[in-house]
């Protein structure tokens, strides 16, 4: 650069007019779960970007070809790791779905009401990611402190308090607890409490408002094309639900809102799912008070059940079933199903196909973050640089989901 | 052809076949534990009961019995169908077989299980049947239920030494006596036999003797459960894990056909099952055979070698080219191998025509035992094939040791590993040349002054000629090891760097020049074998 | 549910387009002819009986032993219904060459990623997709994974960095015969005899 106390001519001054290659990512606080955004900037507006995903490729679909169907609860926890039990349904329902099985009633209220939880847990999460990204740090850790409230029931249910593979087919893996019930109740106020704290801090706050309000909007039309599902699409005003377009698990029996935006920008995708928090509280009440408090969780087939371990120990019936079904792998009938679960992020789809034996075929997984960031590169283009953290941000893409 | 009716569905059957031959001809699966298609019908595992509607006209057979009514809390007298074994019932014209369809067939299967489990030991972690036992496939079929018995189940003993390869286990054994009629109708020794009687009932070997003639392994094999099992197989891999070829026993000219049962993980052979084919070995192969799956990895060379020392493939086979290039062809021979494919064979025969070879002389295993059960006195599977593929006389390996002696050899290339003699070492030692193509270690490859590692019949495609003329193929199981490689690739690999570049290149190929074998003529029309493609040893 | 909608295919395409239909567990799927893949899956888009306005997924399957060897699976979903459909097309010979079908993405935009994935994980290629490349996996990268002929522990040759004006000519930090012995032969008792 020329010094400054020179007298210049004006066509002598050198001014950069290419773009700017930039490349944002994978190692970067706010790509979250490894992306790369490789973007031409022209000052500090966005000309062109292509989002890079497959830094968290794991070769999950590979994966569950090489052992049982039952073996792949634990890769299925690991896609969305925000949300694993809602993984664990919706994997757990596919295959049933191909098996020609229903589970009890007790255990279609239980998948519910901790599926919601961890919707909640998923989207707390996210709005307090984007949120701290935008500067807003308290929030952030209000809402993972109310997580952590979540995580604590899931560890008391479950053992775990993230990757739980809970999940199984033709039930899960234990029933409630004894006080499961009373432990729910006693965090939920305080989780929907925590979350409209947070909100109040966000939803008139003028920074905030003027960093996501009518950023990256985009049109109800697009986003269908593009395939969005879940908040992303309810923020541009479609109601499209599949727990109420398409019920599953015992949704039918629930009252419940969707909630939906106007605009499909920044600032929607997250009251959409601050609002999704209340609902979700909604109809884990209702599914608290007409859960049955006995009952049987599993379905009640030799073939598909593991039996009591003690009866493993002493007799040879319960040996055989043990064996059969974890050495051979349950026989799932030939043929190809596909699953679908409103996850917290849109329609989290499970395409199986079995031969006829106790290893998968093909499980693909359909990520519905997937096809949301399909649509990143569309958002951002004419947005500034600036403003790409809090889109991306606002679409939760989760990398072991996106990316499998 | 007559037909009868399973379930209401016609199935054809030949005149004399029985109600399950016909049934499992057919498809239909009928469970059964004592009946073997190689043995005669014992008829005491009740398994395959079924219901044989009554003839036109006829009263049905029925017994009175009693059941438990559950609403009056009472045992009250009914009459229930009398079932048939459908293993000895013969099939007749319009008969009316009800199997899936009647409760009471259901009922009978559920209760045999039960009955078969009753004084079961909880053995399956550790017992080698598993994955291939009929007990836990039944169980899991015709069963479903949990244990009834509170007490304690009857103990028997366990791990009983029957003889030098087979060990025994009385409380796995259901007593269908496979094991007693395989000894006494097909080896025609009947060392076995049943002691006691009830829940003790026990297998046993006649006092003073062992369980030891040359179809032990059999009785492994025919046994349904894990009662026997082999020595040499016993805790050495899961069954689950291993994956089955249909391979050739290389142990004689016999030729039975097998499986061979690999894990392809590790790419290592475990054992042979025998492959149903009538025309050649029925339902049997001999322990030296069921033994012979150790040729695969025992004594192997797969690497290179010049001069006893390793080297790289490429470097050996040039350097083989090098040392045959400059013997005069009246003086060099090719020595084929009764113990390789026709494919290796043909190779080396082509070689010898290209270059001018017309000494052939021929080496194998010496001969050993036979018998007029399956055992040939000649311990070479392929010796027809070379016979075939050479087209002209082959001498035999004194004749080559003659004409080393002579003077008249000095340069050999020699395929295989197995020599019929003792000790041909002083004789190989006197040629000038000698370049080997084989698998495993012997006096040929100590000799070599180039060794190219070939694969094993384990490893290659291959085609076969037993004594009967038959050609049969054997497909490959394992992966080669390290620089190993088909004998004809090898031979090929040769020819080309001698600048006598064969036409084929593949095994297709190959095959299409290769002399083909004419199938003797058939005898009268037999049942078709039934295939088993996988691990699982049932029959 | 959506029964009418393979009755409508059917009655609109023949059966020489759609060559198999099937209800297995409540899903109605339909196999298209490769040749009309777009031309079926626009008609869906468009006609007001069916509206199938969400390419909800598309994916490929190998089967392996059957001719064609692929399977190019799609799911639509109608908003506006509330109906689905899976469309399969059949393509690719035995060594997996000749795997050749129609992009949708004039069709659905969102189609764009899902293809894009196929294409990496079963080499299946689009044609007039707007920009063909492999999506999850680097570059580099040899083979198709999901095909069921690439074991699945395989390993990948390494790669050199990539090659730019300011990038010196530079290897990994380790050569092709250090670093971890696992998965890779090791051969040091052959000697180089040069």
């Amino acid at each position: 650069m020329e010094p400054l106390d020179q007298e210049v001519e004006e066509s002598e001054l050198e001014l950069p007019s290419d773009p700017m290659q930039l490349m944002m990512g994978p190692s970067h606080p706010a790509m979250h779960g490894t992306v790369r955004i490789a973007v031409e900037l022209s000052g500090e507006v966005v000309v062109k970007a292509d989002v890079q995903i497959g830094y968290l490729h794991r070769g999950f679909e590979k994966s569950c070809e090489r052992g049982n169907w039952t073996q792949v609860f634990p890769y299925v926890d690991r896609c969305n790791y925000s949300s694993p039990m809602l993984n664990n349904v919706g994997y757990a329902l596919a295959v049933e779905k191909l098996c020609g099985l229903t589970v009890p009633d007790r255990c279609q209220y239980y998948r519910v009401i901790l599926g919601e939880l961890a919707r909640m847990a998923d989207h707390l999460v996210c709005n307090a990611a984007m949120a701290m990204e935008l500067g807003a740090f308290t929030p952030f850790l209000w809402w993972t402190r109310a997580r952590e409230m979540i995580y604590d029931l899931f560890e008391e249910e479950t053992g775990a308090r993230v990757t739980h593979s809970f999940g199984r087919i033709g039930g899960m893996a234990h029933p409630p607890t004894d006080n499961f019930k009373q432990h729910t109740l006693a965090i939920l106020d305080k989780v929907v409490a925590s979350s409209d704290e947070g909100i109040s801090l966000l939803e008139t706050n003028r920074i905030f408002m003027d960093r996501t309000m009518g950023v990256s909007a985009i049109s109800q039309a697009d986003a269908i094309a593009l395939g969005w599902t879940g908040p992303c699409l309810r923020s541009t005003g479609v109601p499209y639900d599949i727990r109420k377009a398409h019920p599953y698990l015992v949704y039918d029996r629930f009252e419940f809102d969707v909630p939906v935006g106007h605009e499909g920008d920044n600032y929607d995708r997250l009251m959409v799912r601050a609002e999704e928090v209340h609902q979700s509280a909604r109809i884990i009440r209702q599914a608290l008070e007409q859960m049955p408090d006995e009952g049987p969780i599993n379905v009640d087939d030799p073939r598909i059940v593991l039996p009591p371990k003690g009866e493993v120990y002493d007799t040879i019936e319960a040996t055989i079933r043990h064996f059969k079904i974890i050495m051979e792998g349950l026989k799932v009938p030939a043929g190809e199903a596909y699953g679908y679960t409103e996850a917290a992020n849109g329609e989290l789809g499970f395409y199986v196909v079995s031969d006829g034996s106790g290893t998968p075929y093909r499980v693909r997984i359909r990520p519905p973050s997937f096809a949301l960031v399909g649509g990143l590169s569309k958002l951002i283009t004419g947005q500034m640089i600036a403003d790409i953290i809090p889109t991306f941000g606002s679409m939760n893409m989760i990398g072991g989901e996106c990316d499998h | 052809m007559p037909t009868f009716k399973i379930d209401g569905k016609d199935v054809p059957f030949e005149k004399g076949d029985t109600i399950l031959r016909a049934a499992l001809r057919a498809g239909i699966d009928i469970p059964y534990y004592c009946w073997h298609p190689g043995l005669s019908i014992a008829a005491n595992c009740r398994m395959c009961l079924v219901e044989i509607l009554p003839p036109p006209g006829r009263p049905p057979m029925l017994l009175d019995v009693l059941e438990l009514d559950r609403e009056k809390s009472a045992y009250v007298n009914v009459k229930k169908p009398k079932l048939q074994p459908a293993c000895q019932v013969p099939a007749g014209e319009n008969m009316e077989v009800l199997s899936d369809t009647s409760e009471h067939v259901l009922r009978a299967r559920h209760s045999v299980q039960e009955f078969l489990l009753l004084n079961h030991p909880v053995d399956c972690p550790i017992c080698d049947q598993a994955g291939e036992c009929k007990l836990q496939d039944y169980w899991l079929e015709h069963m479903k239920t949990k244990k009834r018995m509170r007490d304690e189940p009857v103990h028997k003993p366990k791990a009983v030494s029957f003889g030098p390869t087979i060990v025994y286990d009385a409380e796995r054994c259901i007593i269908c006596t496979r094991c007693v009629r395989f000894c006494k109708e097909v080896v025609k020794d009947p060392v076995l036999t049943v002691r006691e009687r009830g829940n003790v009932n026990e297998i046993a070997v006649s006092p003073g003797r062992e369980l030891d003639h040359a179809y032990t392994f059999m009785t492994e094999h025919v046994c349904p459960v894990g009662a026997l099992t082999t020595k040499d197989f016993r805790f050495k891999a899961r069954v689950w894990f291993l994956r089955s070829a249909k391979s050739i026993c290389q142990g004689c000219a016999t030729g039975c056909n097998a499986y061979l049962d690999y894990d392809p993980r590790y790419q290592r052979a475990y054992r042979y099952r025998p492959r149903d084919n009538e025309k050649v070995n029925q339902h049997w192969m001999c322990d030296e055979g069921m033994l012979s799956y150790k040729l695969a990895h025992d004594d192997r060379i797969t690497l290179a070698r010049i001069g006893g020392k390793q080297a790289k493939l490429a470097k050996a086979v040039s350097k083989a080219a090098e040392l045959l290039k400059d013997g005069p062809t009246d003086q060099t021979a090719i020595l084929l191998s009764a113990q390789h494919s026709n494919e290796d064979n043909f190779a080396l025969v082509s070689l010898a025509k290209a270059l001018g070879i017309k000494a052939m002389f021929l080496t194998g295993k010496a001969d050993g035992e036979g018998d007029d059960i399956l055992r040939h006195v000649d311990k070479n599977p392929n010796t027809a094939g070379v016979k075939l593929v050479a087209a002209k006389a082959v001498g035999s390996f004194d004749d080559l040791v003659k004409g080393i002696e002579a003077g008249t050899v000095k340069h050999v290339v020699a395929l295989g590993s197995a020599v019929p003699v003792e000790d041909a070492d002083s004789t190989l030692k006197q040629l000038t040349t000698l370049v080997v193509v084989g698998s495993s270690s012997s006096s040929l490859s100590r000799n070599a002054d180039v060794f190219l590692p070939a694969c094993t019949w384990a490893e290659a495609h291959g085609v076969y000629v037993n004594a009967k003329g038959m050609g049969q193929q054997s497909l490959r199981a394992i992966a080669p090891a390290d620089d190993a490689q088909p004998g004809w690739k090898l031979v090929a690999d040769l020819a080309e760097a001698l600048g006598q570049k064969f036409a084929w290149s593949k095994l297709k190929e190959l095959r299409a020049v290769m002399p083909a074998v004419k199938e003797p003529e058939p005898e009268k029309p037999e049942d078709e074998p039934a295939e088993n493609a996988d691990a699982s040893a049932e029959s | 549910m959506a029964q009418k909608l393979l009755d409508i295919l059917i009655e609109r395409f023949g059966d020489s387009v759609v060559l198999e239909t099937h209800n297995h567990c409540g899903d109605e799927t339909a196999v298209i002819d490769a040749a009309h893949w777009r031309e079926v899956a626009t008609f869906l888009r468009d006609d007001p009986r069916c509206k199938m306005n969400m390419l909800a997924d598309l994916c490929g399957v190998d089967r392996f032993d059957a001719e064609p060897r692929f399977e190019v699976v799609a799911h639509l979903n109608s908003l506006h219904f509330a109906h689905r459909l899976r469309i399969k097309a059949r393509i690719g010979d035995e060594d997996g060459e000749g795997a050749l079908l129609d992009s949708l993405v004039p069709v659905w935009a969102g189609a764009n990623w899902f293809e894009r994935e196929t294409y990496d994980m079963f080499g299946i290629k689009f044609e007039a997709h707007p920009d063909l490349r492999r999506i999850l996996l680097y570059e580099e990268f040899e083979g198709y994974p999901l095909r069921k002929d690439y074991p699945a522990a395989k390993t990948q040759p390494l790669v050199p960095y990539r090659e730019g004006p300011d990038v010196l000519d530079k290897l990994p930090p380790f050569g092709a015969d250090e670093g971890m012995v696992f998965g890779r032969k090791h051969l040091d008792y052959v000697k180089e005899e040069d």
